[in-house]
């Protein structure tokens, strides 16, 4: 142990490198698993909080996010009348491109009924839409499109007017706006239109006992956690491989710069190992030791990469509020396990050049 | 004190296979008893190197034994091997090679560590021993701050710290200028002679000659001459039994390292023990 540390500390440059290496790699990894959480988060974001166990979507329809859901004439009224349901919501949901201040931005736009619920969950200023015209977008993008209560923004071939700002409501392509639904079906001009039906069962009835007794032609129902799940795997299809790799190519990144480092430190002490060894020092000792070593420098550069990760993280958000990223507890664990075995990885090459020394080299000048 | 002896029979090194083999060690055989200096010289391409690398372990030969104490090492499984190295050999080499991250303490101190002390131990030993070197003011050092000659001790002590039976030394004064090089041979002998224990060195260098019972003179991979010291017992300088001036007196032969020496013998009283040589010729 003296010995990995003395020999890890003796170049103290070199160990500062490699730390700042391993802590740039696990930042990284933490930062962009944060990033698909807080991906994540935001895609579920919206049936996380509407009220509501089961959704009730269009006939092949099995997403809240990805796809669009027109559903049958009648069918809030025949989910109304299904014993066991307490509480329904129409909701219409609709990607729009608003224009601000001569802008274009895209909007994830949700109708809802102030009577029935549907609408913002957190609303941070004003009030939610009265009448037609009137709508609530979210604080973040109001916030970068320089957007205050009163203000106008052009909807397809109307004004309206913003009379709140809704907070966690930023979303992954864009942000959420939320305006009456009679508003969407007059903009869209179809006046009966709804997209997914929120139910919520009565109490003692169990959301799956509601899914199963809603048997509405031309429609699709599913319990909601399905639907975020769907949801989630629609983002996993966008961003897990683009960010599946790159996390790759920081673990990799990270396991050269401590191998680089440790094979060449122990590349440079290579006679003082094979002098250990014609002492009597077993293989596995010099193991441990450049283990050690390596074991050291990836986890030095874990902890400084998990601040830097929050660093750059809260450094992020502020620059770029749109942006969520979530450091969960659990990434933390494992970047952790990956330094162990970012070290691991690293000490078996310099292990490799220990264990072929023959100690009777020390002998040969 | 040990009593242990290592033993070489016949012993042989060659590398490579068929027409390309060569024979670094020949049938070598070679006893080397409790206190004993013997000092292995030879032209480069000897054998010497390899011959020392068999003896302490860190080479297995392709013939013949090598006992240690009556155990035949050359027979141990690799397993074993570090054991036997750490506790029964002491090794001195030519660059010293000292951990250079390691104090002058640590780096005798990890040694006796290795052989199962507890660090609070191996250090006090490994103190002691320093002090008793003449470097209980340099135990805080690193290797780069010390002199050639204070390294070489740094070496010995880290070669005596585990009581081994035999100290392997490979060109001990190679790095060391003239006055220095004597100085640490001096200090080897000191150690076999109060310690009682053996010391093999291999050296090129023919100024250290004298403080060696045993001088071997390895060519072609075998003993080719030897020769034996005596003590010169006015000057109590080693010298060539073959080459040094001799005179008999009551019946015995001494021999001297000059003619000054033995008129100022022969004018005067006999030392203890001066009549005999150091140790007879024992090359099989």
């Amino acid at each position: 142990m003296l010995l990995a540390r003395r020999n890890l500390f003796r170049d103290r440059t070199r160990f500062l490198l490699s730390v700042l290496g391993v802590a740039v790699s696990i930042g990284l990894i933490l930062l962009l698993a944060g990033y698909r959480s807080g991906i994540y988060r935001q895609a579920s974001a919206y049936l996380d909080h509407a009220q509501g166990s089961v959704v009730v979507a269009e006939r092949g329809v099995r997403d809240f996010l990805g796809t669009s859901s027109v559903l049958p004439a009648g069918s809030e009224g025949a989910a109304r009348q299904t014993p066991g349901v307490a509480q329904v919501t129409p909701v219409v949901s609709q990607f729009v491109i608003f224009e601000m201040h001569g802008r274009k931005d895209g909007f994830f736009l949700v109708g809802y009924d102030p009577a029935k619920g549907g609408g913002p969950w957190d609303l941070a200023e004003g009030r939610e839409p009265a009448v037609d015209d009137e709508i609530v977008v979210d604080r973040t993008a109001a916030r970068q499109h320089g957007l205050a209560i009163g203000d106008q923004i052009r909807l397809l071939d109307r004004d309206v007017t913003v009379v709140g700002l809704s907070g966690g409501t930023t979303f992954w392509a864009g942000s959420m706006a939320f305006a009456r639904i009679s508003t969407l079906q007059s903009l869209l001009r179809a006046p009966d239109l709804e997209s997914f039906l929120l139910v919520s069962p009565a109490g003692g009835t169990s959301a799956a006992a509601i899914a199963d007794r809603l048997s509405i032609p031309g429609t699709e129902v599913l319990l909601k956690g399905d639907v975020i799940a769907n949801d989630r795997k629609l983002m996993a299809r966008v961003y897990d491989a683009p960010i599946g790799l790159m996390v790759a190519i920081a673990f990799v990144v990270g396991v050269l710069v401590v191998g680089l480092v440790i094979y060449t430190a122990t590349i440079e002490r290579r006679r003082e190992y094979g002098a250990l060894k014609a002492i009597g020092a077993r293989n596995r000792i010099l193991y441990r030791v450049v283990a050690l070593q390596a074991l050291i420098a990836a986890v030095a550069g874990s902890v400084l990469g998990v601040g830097l990760a929050y660093g750059a993280a809260t450094g992020l958000m502020a620059w770029r509020p749109q942006f969520q990223v979530e450091i969960e507890p659990v990434a933390i664990v494992f970047v952790l396990a990956a330094s162990l075995l970012m070290a691991v990885l690293a000490a078996l090459i310099p292990a490799r050049a220990v264990a072929r020394l023959e100690p009777a080299e020390v002998f040969r000048g | 004190m040990s009593t242990l002896t290592l033993d070489v029979r016949e012993v042989s090194k060659r590398f490579g296979d068929g027409e390309t083999a060569v024979k670094a060690v020949d049938s070598v055989s070679l006893a080397v008893e409790p206190g004993e200096v013997v000092l292995i010289m030879g032209p480069s391409g000897s054998g010497k190197t390899t011959l020392l690398s068999m003896m302490g372990a860190l080479l297995r030969p392709t013939g013949g034994t090598i006992h240690l104490d009556g155990t035949e090492i050359s027979a141990l499984t690799e397993g074993r091997l570090p054991d036997i190295r750490l506790r029964q050999f002491g090794f001195i080499f030519q660059d010293f090679n000292l951990l250079s991250a390691l104090s002058v303490l640590e780096n005798v101190a990890i040694v006796a560590e290795l052989a199962g002390a507890g660090s609070r131990v191996a250090r006090d030993k490994a103190a002691a021993l320093l002090t008793e070197l003449g470097l209980g003011e340099r135990l805080d050092f690193l290797p780069e701050k010390l002199s050639g000659g204070e390294k070489q001790r740094v070496a010995i002590a880290r070669a005596l710290i585990n009581d081994p039976a035999l100290i392997l030394a490979d060109e001990p004064t190679a790095n060391l200028d003239s006055k220095i090089g004597h100085e640490i041979m001096r200090l080897l002998r000191g150690i076999a002679k109060e310690r009682g224990r053996s010391v093999v060195i291999v050296s090129h260098d023919q100024r250290i000659r004298d403080i060696a019972d045993r001088v071997l003179w390895l060519e072609d991979g075998a003993f080719r001459d030897v020769v034996t010291m005596a003590t010169d017992p006015v000057c109590e300088m080693a010298v060539e039994r073959e080459r040094a001036v001799r005179a008999e007196r009551d019946g015995e032969t001494y021999f001297f390292c000059s003619r000054g020496c033995r008129d100022e013998f022969l004018g005067g009283t006999l030392p203890d023990d001066s009549r005999h040589p150091r140790s007879e010729i024992a090359v099989r």
